[in-house]
């Protein structure tokens, strides 16, 4: 291979690194949105729950299915905290190989723990299997 | 599977927070005896010493995820039959098929409601709780 062709072939990878880069940020960014999202059905749900209670506190079923959704809300610290790892991680990535640290190595070390099966975390909003889907595809699976 | 309220039930999440909202759940259908484990290697040491009538999981753990954990749970003779149901985040199709492959009893995904987990349990057991 020539100097000149060598020089494209690093210049491909270094433009589809970057590339790589800026659809990690961007996915970043709507992660983050994610976030907001998260937390503000999460108060949302909380506070209509809460003003549920007001109302019907003399109702103790009607009381309890409130409590009892105020309890499922606070699952946004989960959601949210697996949101913000995936965003630490890609934010490393990125810095590293900014760094010139092989961030594929990384990749790589991780992909061979764990080969069969990729984690996403939570989905972005839109883009995977909401319970209706997940449940459609458990009974067309049986 | 009979559905008894008095079994034990094994909570697995790496969160302090789900395994509280589980655990209340839990208590609101009627589950009294619950516990709790961190990832999946402490879950199954705690299967190889009581017998659990269900296990309620995250996917998302370390060191050993809620899928490796039932994927070990299907494959030990004195375990395999015991029900799981998935609860994560995760909701790629393709995780969600490969759950089911691993012998998954059923999925749900966070976030979720409290009627959500009774139907999935109702699911496995029955009406019955």
């Amino acid at each position: 291979m020539g100097q000149m062709e060598r020089r494209k072939g690093k210049r491909k990878t270094q433009s589809n690194s970057v590339s790589e880069e800026i659809v990690a940020l961007l996915n970043t960014l709507r992660e983050l949105a994610a976030i907001r999202t998260t937390a503000e059905d999460a108060a949302t749900r909380i506070l209509d729950s809460a003003e549920g209670l007001l109302t019907t506190k003399d109702d103790a079923e009607k009381a309890e299915e409130a409590i009892l959704s105020i309890m499922t809300a606070c699952s946004f610290h989960d959601l949210i905290g697996q949101r913000v790892a995936k965003i630490t991680e890609t934010l490393d990535q990125v810095i590293a190989t900014s760094l010139g640290d092989d961030a594929d190595e990384k990749a790589g070390s991780s992909v061979a723990k764990r080969p069969d099966i990729t984690l996403e975390g939570p989905a972005l909003p839109g883009s995977s299997q909401d319970q209706a889907g997940i449940d459609a595809l458990f009974e067309s699976k049986r | 599977m009979a559905f008894d309220p008095s079994m034990p039930v094994l909570v697995v999440d790496d969160y302090k927070t789900m395994v509280r909202i589980v655990r209340n759940l839990l208590k609101q259908l009627g589950f009294a005896n619950v516990d709790e484990a961190n990832d999946g290697n402490a879950a199954l040491n705690m299967m190889r010493e009581k017998n659990y009538g269900l296990i309620i999981s995250d996917w998302n753990m370390e060191p050993m995820t809620g899928y490796e954990l039932l994927r070990e749970i299907r494959a030990d003779d004195d375990l395999s039959r015991t029900p799981f149901i998935m609860v994560t985040a995760e909701s790629k199709t393709d995780n969600v098929i490969a759950a089911k492959k691993a012998g998954v009893n059923n999925y749900i995904v966070k976030p979720f409601n409290a009627a959500t987990l009774k139907s999935k349990i109702d699911a496995i057991f029955g009406e019955a709780s």
